[in-house]
């Protein structure tokens, strides 16, 4: 969530901003630049690029420009300033509602885009979601060992039979659900996101705050916390904990209880190459772009034909597979930038005091 | 029309100053326009941003933390940089440039980096605990991190340079014959460090007080990584407008009155430290 580098990204995108307003200029770059996609860097941009970008401008015959990281407010600033330099960009769900709302998208358009093989939640009028990843329940090997970890939020919140250090997500997103499942609502139950059900889910909370040593601002936090022992749970991005897997045994998950979510693709508002952005999605959700999430064992294909063609050791590792969706919780992303935006300031209360 | 040598020098003195004011203009007072007109111009009234801030009890606690965590940063740093900047003028040939190189060092390390560093020599397990816990020092593992103990460490860390500078600077310049004198005159090395070597250090010490003091008030990372759930500062605040919620009418005011607020400081300091003696101790 927070890293320098946004910061100076989105100090540079308001000073920017700033000069242009103020000497009046409207820049015309956009038009000589290449077709630019952006994504949040990392292990999640590596695994876009190889199986997405890059297939994708050699089918459909023009250069791809892949930067990071992701940053809501440049996306504002270019919008409003009229000078868009980034074509297709990678978000979590949450900010389709809200660049929806202040009228920085492209609709999409579904006459290219074909989305008809996709499971309706992951396709909006706004943007649509190309891989999925989930907020899960991680531990450290050491002191849970195999067959002794929590299985669900319930567990996560009992911390007399899983004693040890907590850490959970530093805002309201993804603790909302986790703490209504603790609390024993039903998966169909948490969605619409009442008042009522906003203000128990922080009093669920506040009951395992003495406990939560660490609450947690930045997806590499979770993996490094559990493997050094500081932490004994956490809550976690599925892909970091994977990630960590590959080189560390002292962490492990489940998805049992996991918060599905997708990273959506949307297009910013004004861009000159908004039928390229269409076609690159378009690709982005096809078969064979889908199956080329499944090697990569990170975050895993949104087509569930593509999801089925896993062999087991892969489908272990993947959202989407039936086995693991089946004891998920899909996140609302509408309802989620509903409560995120209404109960900002009881969020703040509760972590000042 | 002759120009005579006085209005000479002052035309000098206007071209030389041009090309700082332009880049002033150009880059700090028209952004700051800007970003003073965003901060009026919300939906709901031209007040409206400020109205919600200052009327919001959880905003006014965060200004109030942050303001209580910047005075004791720089408390620690001042009293830390103090000797160590006395050490500094002691000091001579290749054990001066190690110092020199020790205290300036960190300055090219990315905060990041070194925020990242301390969490993992600070750990439960980590390098400091083990030390202590081995050593039978204490009985179980210190939590250092994850609390206002981390955000400090880490912020003083970082800001320590900045006072040991201007203190350092500012002590080089005395003249050490009145030490000398003092000391003739019967008086007690502590009655000389009082009365003489202190007073001539104050404007170096409020040179480098207002320097931390400033720069910490815009911490973000340090407290979020080194922090708890209740290290809130008034940077993080206006992170998460910014960047998260995209209110930046309300990041705008919060930016404004943050400025008011350290002008007001500031003012209230020069009653007591006169700033112009802050600024001759460069």
């Amino acid at each position: 969530m927070l890293t320098r580098r946004r910061l100076i990204a989105t100090a540079g995108a308001a000073a920017g901003v700033a000069g242009t307003a103020a000497l009046g200029v409207r820049p015309a770059r956009a038009q000589g630049r290449p077709f630019t996609f952006v994504s949040w860097g990392g292990a999640l941009s590596a695994t876009e690029k190889e199986a997405f970008m890059d297939p994708a401008s050699k089918k459909l015959g023009f250069p791809i420009a892949n930067t990071s990281p992701t940053a809501y407010a440049k996306i504002k600033a270019m919008v409003e300033a009229k000078a868009v330099e980034w074509d297709l960009v990678d978000v979590g769900g949450r900010f389709i509602f809200q660049g929806r709302n202040q009228g920085l998208l492209e609709e999409i358009d579904y006459k290219i885009v074909d989305a008809s093989k996709l499971d309706k939640g992951w396709v909006t009028p706004h943007g649509v979601f190309t891989s999925i990843g989930a907020t899960v329940i991680a531990w450290n090997t050491k002191a849970f060992p195999e067959g002794k970890g929590p299985k669900s939020w319930k567990d996560f919140w009992n911390v007399k039979d899983f004693p040890g250090a907590r850490g959970l997500y530093n805002v309201l997103y993804y603790n909302y659900e986790a703490a209504l499942l603790a609390a024993g609502l039903k998966r169909s139950e948490i969605y619409p996101a009442t008042d009522e059900k906003v203000k128990q889910a922080i009093a669920k909370c506040r009951e395992l705050k003495p406990h939560v040593k660490v609450w947690w601002t930045a997806g590499a936090q979770p993996p490094q916390l559990l493997s050094s022992g500081e932490l004994a749970m956490s809550s976690a991005w599925s892909g970091r904990i994977l990630d960590a897997k590959k080189e560390s045994t002292a962490v492990d998950m489940t998805y049992k209880d996991g918060i599905a979510w997708g990273n959506a693709y949307v297009v910013p508002k004004g861009t000159p190459h908004k039928d390229k952005a269409m076609q690159v999605i378009n690709y982005a959700i096809s078969e064979e772009a889908q199956l080329r999430l499944l090697p990569l064992g990170t975050y895993g294909p949104v087509l569930g034909s593509a999801a089925a063609k896993a062999d087991p050791y892969q489908g272990r590792k993947l959202v989407m597979h039936p086995d693991n969706i089946k004891d998920m919780l899909i996140i609302n992303e509408e309802q989620a930038a509903l409560y995120s935006t209404k109960h900002e300031e009881a969020w703040k209360k509760f972590q000042l005091g | 029309m002759v120009l005579t040598a006085a209005r000479r020098g002052h035309l000098v003195t206007a071209a030389l100053l041009l090309p700082a004011l332009l880049f002033l203009a150009v880059c700090f007072v028209v952004p700051m326009a800007v970003l003073f007109k965003l901060s009026v111009t919300a939906e709901e009234g031209p007040l409206s941003a400020y109205g919600e801030i200052l009327g919001n009890w959880v905003y006014l606690r965060v200004f109030w933390n942050t303001l209580v965590v910047a005075v004791v940063v720089t408390a620690i740093s001042v009293v830390l940089a103090y000797p160590t900047a006395h050490l500094l003028t002691r000091l001579k040939g290749w054990a001066l440039t190690l110092a020199v190189y020790g205290v300036l060092f960190p300055l090219w390390i990315s905060v990041l980096i070194r925020t990242f560093s301390w969490i993992l020599l600070l750990e439960k397990n980590g390098p400091v605990n083990r030390v202590l816990v081995g050593a039978g020092l204490v009985d179980g593992p210190v939590q250092f991190l994850f609390n206002n103990t981390g955000v400090l460490i880490g912020m003083v860390h970082v800001l320590l340079p900045y006072a040991i500078l201007p203190i350092y600077a500012n002590m080089l310049r005395i003249d050490l014959r009145l030490l000398l004198a003092s000391d003739g005159l019967a008086a007690s090395p502590w009655m000389t460090f009082r009365r003489v070597y202190l007073p001539l250090t104050m404007p170096g010490v409020g040179a480098g007080a207002v320097f931390v003091f400033l720069l910490s008030l815009g911490f973000f990372i340090t407290p979020a990584l080194l922090g708890g759930i209740s290290n809130l500062t008034v940077a993080m605040l206006i992170e998460l407008m910014v960047n998260e919620r995209l209110v930046w009418s309300l990041a705008a005011a919060a930016s404004f009155l943050l400025l008011a607020a350290i002008a007001a400081l500031l003012a209230l300091a020069t009653r007591f430290v006169p700033l112009g003696a802050v600024l001759e101790a460069r």
